[in-house]
């Protein structure tokens, strides 16, 4: 038998480990740890609640737990993933019936609430021991302080910025907005852009949920208003009103919004830009992954939000956070895996592929966040970023929700003036402060 | 001489025949007694005393009994006025055409036709389909920017301007009524076929050589003899209506400006977006109070169909 022509069990191994690597090399970043064999390790279990489960992010998530469980032997970190819908009342029933898990995402304008509750951990001790303390951005651990005490780790930041349309800008010859763009070249942009007769609008509002109270409020700063003045709350005053009318008018007198503005929430403002209907939307980085894979990476870019009247601007700061709990059973196992997610690659890869902002400066530095256009319009935001003064009392973030909402519903349809909107959502508010 | 042998008397039970009797039958409802107790009485008992206290989860410190505080509340607040009133708009508004078209399918389906049974089969569709899904599909359907709905308005001339459906005060309760008429149609339709089918022919048949036209056959036959199922299956969809919520969550989340805000979500709401569990107690107490009431007039009318039967 001609021996170049039989497969021996020798070629034939050889070949098969040929064609791993092969396939190895095709695969993602997170596909790393799956070729290696799990080692069995009597490890202790770590509950991990996840929230926001897109395949995406489930694939990174698993990936970098799956890194964590192999590279030590003491904790093996089990994810139980929960519709991102229902996390909060999730976590709420878990920590009223005495079993929260061992850890958990959770965004900082809930952690208020938890640490009200006295459900939060706090590791004060173990963040100021850590040796990435002095490398997360000071308003990173301003997120997630609450009466001096750090409640959480800050995983990623998000700011808010406008995203527009570069391809539209082109085509209708427009002039290319500068970072300190300002509320007339905003509106006159939206105005260009929007071809109602061609279902094209200028500026995809937000009407629902969170954001949808928080956007105009970012806009109010522009005109000179606060949330709260010298402890006492400040957004019914005469610059807030007048930056939610002009606010309100892109709806009611400019139309240069799409007819669903007032409920439309977070997928709707997103599908739409992606779609085409709007070529401006407000959001913060966590929608340009989806964005490059919707519009494409050279049809779009970010600009911090315009500066007003007050030449002032803010963008709110956000931490999406890893919170363990005063009830979790595993808090060693916690702190493990918590600072294992901070760490260079595991942070860099989960705040890069999602296109979130790192908490870390060393990490936020780098090319892959300073010099993608996409998110220029966060990074330049870095110097007027405030923390959301909304996060000054736990019951707020709730208030915003159920009472908040409905009124910046009824004033984006012009059922109530924005002064009657803000004077009884500061009633609310106050009630909320005692 | 003979011998008489006198029977010794048997000792009396304890317990009387009767009494055991009585007691094995009860025996036998224990486990389902217990059940319900540990599902429904108990959390009742503990939303009642849960709505009499100030428990908002996370102010523990300001935990203490209230009274009647939380309705007093509840009575001062018009969001919840306003959350009845749709509630009541969005039960009776869905229920009513539910039955009024479920009826007329029944009817339908009941003729001899071709292709009957693939008609029934497909009829059943939107009630098989899970209610958060059928929420999905009316939501990307409703959808202005690019629904179906206006698309095929727009390009039969019917309408020039895009409407939202869902985002307008006055168009949003009607949007997802709609909806619900739609899914609930199915129920009204199998109920009332099964009904129609036990209807003797006969009836039909004698009432015909009587003169009897359709209208007065329809009314003085099919009427009484569906009241029965009418009436179970009208309360029962009233009641279903009236707890769940599911198509409003996912379509409108109660908005805008609270305009399809009903009783159920906004106790969600107090509960789990303001953690204001005593508030949402409170809101559950009034609920069960409303639906008692709804059930023991029903209950009366129950008890004068079988009467009537």
């Amino acid at each position: 038998m001609d021996e170049n022509r039989t497969l021996s069990r020798r070629k034939l191994l050889h070949g098969l480990a040929g064609t791993g690597v092969i396939a190895a090399a095709d695969l993602g970043w997170w596909d790393a740890p799956f070729i290696a064999p799990r080692k069995a390790w009597g490890a202790e279990p770590v509950r991990f609640q996840w929230s926001v489960p897109e395949p995406t992010r489930i694939a990174l998530m698993n990936s970098l737990v799956e890194r964590f469980n192999q590279s030590q032997k003491d904790f093996a970190v089990q994810i139980e993933y929960v519709p991102q819908a229902q996390a909060r009342q999730k976590l709420i029933s878990a920590i009223s019936a005495g079993s929260p898990p061992d850890l958990c995402q959770v965004w900082d304008n809930w952690v208020g609430q938890f640490q009200g509750m006295g459900a939060v951990e706090d590791i004060t001790a173990r963040a100021k021991a850590w040796k990435h303390y002095g490398d997360v951005q000071a308003t990173a651990w301003q997120t997630v302080t609450i009466d001096n005490k750090i409640v959480s780790l800050p995983l990623a930041l998000t700011l808010d910025g406008i995203f527009y349309r570069t391809d539209r800008l082109k085509e209708l010859g427009l002039k290319e907005p500068t970072p300190d763009w300002t509320w007339d070249e905003f509106l006159a942009m939206a105005k260009a852009f929007t071809k109602a007769d061609k279902n094209q609008y200028g500026y995809g509002m937000r009407g629902a949920g969170t954001w949808a109270v928080l956007y105009p409020s970012e806009f109010a700063y522009a005109n000179g208003a606060t949330v709260l003045t010298d402890g006492k709350i400040a957004i019914n005053s005469k610059e807030a009103v007048d930056a939610l009318a002009w606010y309100v008018d892109l709806a009611l007198k400019h139309k240069v919004t799409p007819p669903s503005a007032a409920t439309d929430g977070f997928v709707e403002i997103v599908e739409t830009f992606g779609r085409g209907v709007t070529s401006m939307y407000q959001h913060n980085s966590g929608s340009v992954g989806q964005q490059k894979k919707n519009v494409g990476a050279d049809k779009f870019a970010t600009l911090p939000v315009p500066i007003g009247p007050a030449k002032k601007r803010a963008s709110y700061y956000f931490s999406e956070t890893l919170t363990a709990f005063t009830g979790g059973r595993n808090k060693e196992g916690a702190w493990q895996f918590m600072s294992f997610m901070l760490e260079d690659e595991p942070s860099l890869m989960y705040c890069k592929t999602l296109g979130l902002l790192p908490a870390r400066k060393s990490i936020i530095s780098q090319p892959e966040f300073s010099k993608d256009p996409a998110l220029s319009g966060f990074v330049e935001s870095f110097p007027f970023a405030i923390v959301s003064p909304y996060l000054a009392y736990p019951g707020w973030g709730g208030k915003i929700d159920s009472d908040g909402v409905p009124l910046i519903q009824q004033a984006i349809l012009g059922k109530i003036t924005p002064k009657e909107c803000l004077d009884r959502f500061a009633d609310v508010l106050k009630k909320e402060m005692t | 001489m003979a011998i008489v042998t006198l029977a010794s008397p048997r000792p009396r039970p304890l317990i009387s025949w009767r009494v055991r009797k009585l007691l094995v039958g009860y025996s036998y409802l224990v486990p389902a007694a217990l059940c319900m107790l540990a599902t429904v009485v108990v959390p009742i008992g503990l939303a009642i005393k849960m709505s009499l206290y100030n428990d908002v989860l996370y102010k523990p410190q300001a935990y203490h009994f209230i009274g009647p505080g939380n309705y007093v509340r509840l009575v001062q607040d018009p969001v919840f006025w306003l959350t009845l009133w749709n509630s009541v708009v969005w039960v009776f508004g869905s229920v009513v055409l539910q039955f009024v078209f479920g009826f007329a399918a029944a009817l339908l389906l009941h003729q001899a036709f071709t292709g009957r049974a693939l008609v029934r089969t497909l009829t059943l569709l939107p009630w098989i389909i899970p209610g958060v899904v059928v929420g999905l599909i009316w939501e990307w359907l409703y959808q202005p920017n690019y629904g179906v709905i206006n698309d095929l308005l727009l390009k039969a001339g019917w309408m020039h301007d895009r409407v939202a459906w869902l985002s307008s005060p006055d168009l949003a309760m009607a949007a997802v009524i709609f909806t619900n008429i739609w899914r609930g149609i199915p129920f009204f339709a199998i109920m009332l076929l099964a009904g129609l089918q036990a209807i003797p022919g006969e009836l039909y048949e004698a009432a015909h050589v009587d003169g009897a036209g359709v209208v007065s056959r329809f009314w003085h036959i099919t009427l009484p003899l569906l009241r029965p199922i009418i009436v179970v299956a009208t309360a029962t969809r009233i009641i279903w209506t009236f707890n769940y919520a599911d198509l409003i969550f996912v379509m409108t989340g109660g908005g805008p400006a609270n305009a399809t805000q009903i009783t159920s979500t906004y106790t969600l709401m107090q509960a789990y977006t303001n953690l204001d569990f005593g508030y949402a107690g409170a809101l559950s107490v009034v609920l069960l109070l409303v639906m008692l009431a709804f059930t023991a007039v029903y209950l009366r009318i129950t008890r004068g169909v079988e009467e009537t039967g």
